[in-house]
């Protein structure tokens, strides 16, 4: 899967930035964790997955969004790689890992796509009113009267979840999967995992469900591989995925193992660290200025007038 | 003393003699011919008792045929099917400690122990239907799931049942609920729910096997319908067209759909006519002719009352118009709709069509029927296998309608609203289905010694030559029409005992049959099909239509036909088939003068009429796929094998062994139950053999004694020269 260009700024920018600022050790050690020590988790299995998309519809159902636009049977929109966005929390995308079937077929892996609920969000830790925030239950939970629009979360999610009501002028929200946070701080399950005809989707303690994810794991070597993706990824998510093909070949992205927030905050406060930046700014700017040839701007229409009339 | 206690003993003695000796008369009395028998309450109630006993059912048997409001219902088959629906909903205590194996033990260890045959009756199906599935959302309708069937065909319980409880004494299998209950349960977590076990277990196997069905609609589920009560906007009295309009408002792509289909345009393909396999327009709107009302032409108001539109009343319908189809006739679930069936389609004034319009559903038995029960202008007419009473529960009826509740498109799989299926009288198709499509080409899956031996007939006999060994088996049907007869007002009617009419002014004589055994021949699936225009046969009977077939083709296999005889009018100078205008202006029934409604069908139909008819005869072959019996009712060896009667052993052509009971296999489902379907049938036949008539259908005689069409028993092969 390519990089998109919003991943690529988001990211690369970081890294450039924080590079430049050079001194980002000791924001790094200062920096506590803060992932909720007993949240609940999701774990996919995409082995069992059969991309029915039902899934989609309880989403949609449970969180009150109009029904999916492509019809349920309609397989097409599998291939489409689609990302969840205001009208669809959730999706599911096939990919094609080059495992043939007995019948030479390609054999395609499902995978439901939708907000990981990082453990240390970097979402949330972009957010400059504390609009998204990580809950104890480990949902990361959007809290739209605190928020004002600043689309940071967008840049900063690594996942690229976070979908903006760009078409609704008065009252935009971000939209994002809610982890069914209503539903399970009552004691529910999540709308998707329940409805799973296949139960692809375990819901649980997230520790517990990291145990016998292993004893699973270990049991059927062959039916998945040894590694949990979420596990430890961006410092570990609530939603986890198992697979028996390799993650890269299925559209994950190879991400780092420590938190995002790590990066997200230290650009952020490596930026204002010092009033460096915003001096620099000032001063590449200023640069720009007297760059621009005098010549130019002696040859601008209303010089040259000036020019005419001495 | 000691003479006075012997009396009373000799007393006793002699009252107990009398009372069995008198039971076992009004046994006999009560099994004798109910039609020569008196019908007295006390006989009908010694039947009752004796029925209840032998779990027998013949409800609907002395019934008459009008009596439409009383089902007969298999006592049996109905029981199990309502407890399946019981058990179906059921939960149970959950097993939490189970018995550690690997799955080779447990596969060899059940082998010795289980067998699909042990299943007990009770446990043959399954109404999967667990509230524990249900609980997040209930989109999709219950499952029926064969047990027993898929025990035999993968003839390993261990597949299923993987693992047992860790205690003793408990039962080796339990259902599956019984272990997987609710999803993500804390005090199992390494288990899954029911919902998913069941999935993952069906479509594994399935996916594995390449058999049976993977996706949720495509043949284990039945989508629900969202309830439309509060989508229809609709006036209080909504006409017809408004009512189609308002369908279409939300469902276009589905009218079109209709617009190509079968059911509206009454033409299509043909790809099962001998001949004209490549034509696309052929049907009864074109050119099909047919020994009952004989066209459409010229009549399309009355024949049209049955048309899956509103309007079609002469030449100039049109069928591009979306906005003309009659979407309740099929989706109505009320019950209530009825078409007024003088009035080219359009609903009976009486219906409340905005009830009906919110509560639109997934067709029934019912709305099917409204038009299909009714072939040839009312219920039992036309068919002999059609009819209202499969509307009601009892396998002793059809096993898969009465006994399991099928609803017709549970077999006839319909796509983009183009239903397949098709029927010998017409040649439009828009998919055909057949018994093997579920039953496969080994349809018999029971453990048993004659399971090779039945599964090999399947290769040249077709499942209903068994299955239903007699038709129009509660319900007369008419078997024969003469119009020639027609017009005489004067002429008294007579009825038969079950009340059906011997005359009708308006269309002539009229034979009924009722428990008829059918006419067997050989079909391949192409039919051979006189059209308009075409010319009769001036030698004898015309046949309208005529399965292809012979003994010597490896495609054809025995199949039961009604015969629907009838005697029409034919042009004499022409020699082709006359097409009559009824009703109406120039219609027969207005001025009784065939001259002026042959005249007027003709021009109709654009065929010239040279101003004389004759009467001739013709015959159609009508086929009889449901009314299916289970096992209980099939014809059984002996009924077609004269060279088996006699014996007493498998010793013709196997090493004899003994416990096998050789009368119990060949005779069984023979005699008396079919006697009891056969009530009027001809009972000379009933303890005779060859059913089938093999001389007639191009043996030399008892394929036993002198081969088969390709092979000669006991062994080796040989090319049979037996032909016709
Ligand atoms: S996946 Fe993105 S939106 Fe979801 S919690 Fe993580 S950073 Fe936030
Ligand atoms: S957890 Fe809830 S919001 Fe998130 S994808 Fe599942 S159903 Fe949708
Ligand atoms: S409902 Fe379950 S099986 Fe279906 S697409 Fe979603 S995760 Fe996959």
């Amino acid at each position: 899967m390519n990089i998109s260009r919003r991943h690529f700024l988001g990211v690369a920018g970081g890294m450039i930035s924080s590079a430049a600022a050079g001194n980002c050790k000791k924001v790094f050690a200062a920096r506590q964790p803060k992932a909720p020590p007993n949240p609940y988790g999701c774990v996919v299995d995409l082995t069992a997955c059969v991309g029915c998309r039902t899934c989609e519809q309880a989403c949609n159902r449970v969180n009150h969004l109009p029904p999916p636009k492509e019809r349920l049977d309609d397989r097409t929109v599998l291939d489409q790689k689609r990302r969840p966005s205001t009208g669809a929390f959730t999706v599911i995308n096939s990919y094609y890992s080059g495992r043939l079937d007995e019948q030479n077929q390609l054999v395609p892996t499902y995978v439901k796509v939708q907000c990981m609920h990082c453990q240390d969000p970097a979402c949330a830790s972009a957010c400059i009113t504390g609009a998204l925030s990580k809950k104890d239950n480990g949902a990361v939970h959007y809290d739209k009267s605190k928020c004002v629009g600043c689309r940071y979360c967008l840049v900063a999610c690594p996942f690229q979840i976070p979908a903006y009501e760009y078409f609704d002028p008065l009252t935009p929200r971000v939209r994002k999967c809610t982890f069914c946070y209503e539903r399970i701080s009552m004691g529910g399950k999540p709308g998707c995992a329940a409805a799973c005809p296949m139960e692809a989707i375990t819901f649980g303690n997230r520790q517990i469900l990291l145990e016998g994810t292993r004893r699973k794991i270990t049991a059927n070597p062959v039916r998945y591989l040894n590694k949990i993706y979420g596990e430890s990824e961006v410092g570990g998510t609530s939603w986890m995925y198992i697979s028996k093909d390799p993650f890269e070949k299925l559209g994950f992205l190879s991400l780092p193992h420590y938190p995002m927030p790590h990066l997200t905050e230290t650009i952020q406060h490596s930026i204002f660290a010092y009033m460096w930046a915003p001096i620099t700014l000032f001063a590449i700017l200023t640069g720009a200025m007297w760059k621009i040839n005098p010549e130019q701007i002696n040859h601008a229409p209303g010089f040259q007038a000036q020019e005419d009339h001495i | 003393m000691k003479r006075s206690s012997k009396g009373k003993l000799t007393i006793v003695l002699m009252s107990l003699i009398v009372l069995s000796l008198g039971t076992v008369l009004a046994i006999a009395w009560a099994e004798a011919e109910p039609d020569r028998a008196d019908k007295t309450g006390f006989r009908e109630v010694l039947v009752g008792l004796i029925d209840s006993i032998f779990e027998r059912d013949r409800a609907g048997e002395s019934k008459p045929a009008v009596v439409k409001t009383n089902p007969p219902a298999h006592r049996a088959w109905h029981d199990r099917v309502a407890s399946a629906r019981q058990r179906g909903k059921e939960t149970i205590p959950l097993v939490k400690d189970v018995f550690k194996e690997t799955a080779s033990e447990r596969r060899a260890r059940l082998a010795y122990r289980l067998r699909p045959k042990d299943i007990p009756a009770e446990y043959n199906f399954f109404v999967m239907n667990c509230p524990l599935v249900n609980e997040e959302d209930d989109f999709y309708g219950p499952v029926r799931f064969m047990h027993k069937k898929h025990a035999s065909i993968s003839n390993d319980c261990s597949g299923c049942h993987h693992y047992r409880p860790n205690v003793p004494d408990a039962s080796e299998t339990m259902r599956c609920s019984a272990c997987h209950q609710n999803s993500f349960n804390p005090i199992a977590p390494d288990r899954i729910g029911l919902k998913g076990a069941i999935h993952r277990q069906c479509t594994g196997c399935h996916k594995k096997l390449h058999r049976g069905p993977i996706r949720c609609s495509s043949g284990c589920h039945e989508k629900r319908v969202r309830d439309h009560t509060e989508l229809v906007e609709l006036s209080r009295k909504p006409d017809a067209l408004e009512v189609t309009k308002e369908c279409l408002r939300c469902h276009p792509a589905q009218g079109e759909e209709m617009l190509s289909s079968t059911h509206w345009l009454w033409k299509g393909p043909s790809p099962f006519t001998l001949g004209q396999d490549k034509r696309v327009d052929m049907g009864k709107a074109t050119v099909t002719i047919n020994n009952f009302c004989v066209s459409v032409f010229s009549n399309w108001p009355r024949c049209t009352g049955c048309h899956a539109g509103y309007g079609w009343k002469d030449a100039s319908f049109d069928f591009t118009d979306k906005t003309r189809i009659d979407c309740l006739v099929c989706h109505d679930t009320t019950g209530t709709y009825r078409k007024d069936l003088k009035a080219a389609g359009m609903p009976d004034p009486s219906v409340d069509l905005l009830l009906v319009a919110k509560k639109v559903g997934k067709p029934s038995r019912k709305t099917c029927g409204n038009c299909h029960f009714s072939g040839g202008d009312q219920d039992f007419v036309r068919h002999g296998k059609l009819n209202a009473l499969l509307d009601f529960h009892g396998s002793s009826c059809d096993v898969h309608m009465g006994g399991l509740g099928f609803q017709c498109h549970d077999c006839h799989k319909t796509r983009n609203h183009k239903i397949s299926g098709r029927s010998i009288a017409l040649p439009v198709a828009e998919g055909s289905r057949s018994c093997n499509h579920c039953h496969t080409d080994a349809p018999h899956q029971e453990k048993s010694l004659l399971t090779h031996h039945l599964n090999k007939h399947s290769d040249h006999i077709a499942c209903v030559t068994c299955h239903q060994p007699v038709y129009a088996k509660y319900t007369p049907v008419k078997t024969y029409w003469d119009w020639s007869t027609a017009g005489d007002k004067e002429r008294k009617v007579k009825r038969d005992e079950d009340g059906m009419p011997d005359y009708a002014w308006e269309a002539g004589d009229f034979s009924w049959g009722r428990e008829i055994k059918p006419v067997y021949a050989w079909y391949n699936g192409k039919v051979k099909r006189h059209l308009l225009g075409d010319p009769i046969n001036s030698e004898g009977v015309t046949n309208l239509n005529e399965p292809a077939g012979d003994i010597m083709d490896r495609e054809s296999k025995i199949y039961p036909f009604k015969i629907m005889g009838g005697t029409q009018a034919a042009d004499a100078k022409y020699n082709y088939l006359l097409v009559p205008h009824l009703e109406g202006v120039g219609g027969f029934w207005q001025a009784l003068d065939w001259q002026r409604s042959f005249a007027s069908g003709a021009e109709a139909s654009g065929l010239a009429y040279s101003g004389e008819y004759k009467w001739v005869e013709t015959a159609m072959y009508l086929s009889l796929n449901h009314e299916v019996l289970p096992k209980v009712f099939a014809l059984s060896c002996v009924q077609c094998h004269e060279s088996l009667r006699n014996r007493l052993s498998c010793g013709r052509c196997h090493q004899d062994k003994r416990g096998v009971d050789f009368r119990e296999l060949a005779f069984s489902g023979i005699d008396e139950k079919l006697i009891h379907l056969t009530r009027k049938a001809d009972r000379s036949q009933i303890n005779e053999t060859d059913w089938l008539n093999f001389k007639d259908l191009g043996y030399k005689g008892d394929p036993i004694l002198y081969g088969g069409r390709f092979k000669k028993l006991p062994l080796g092969w040989k090319v049979a020269s037996q032909k016709k």
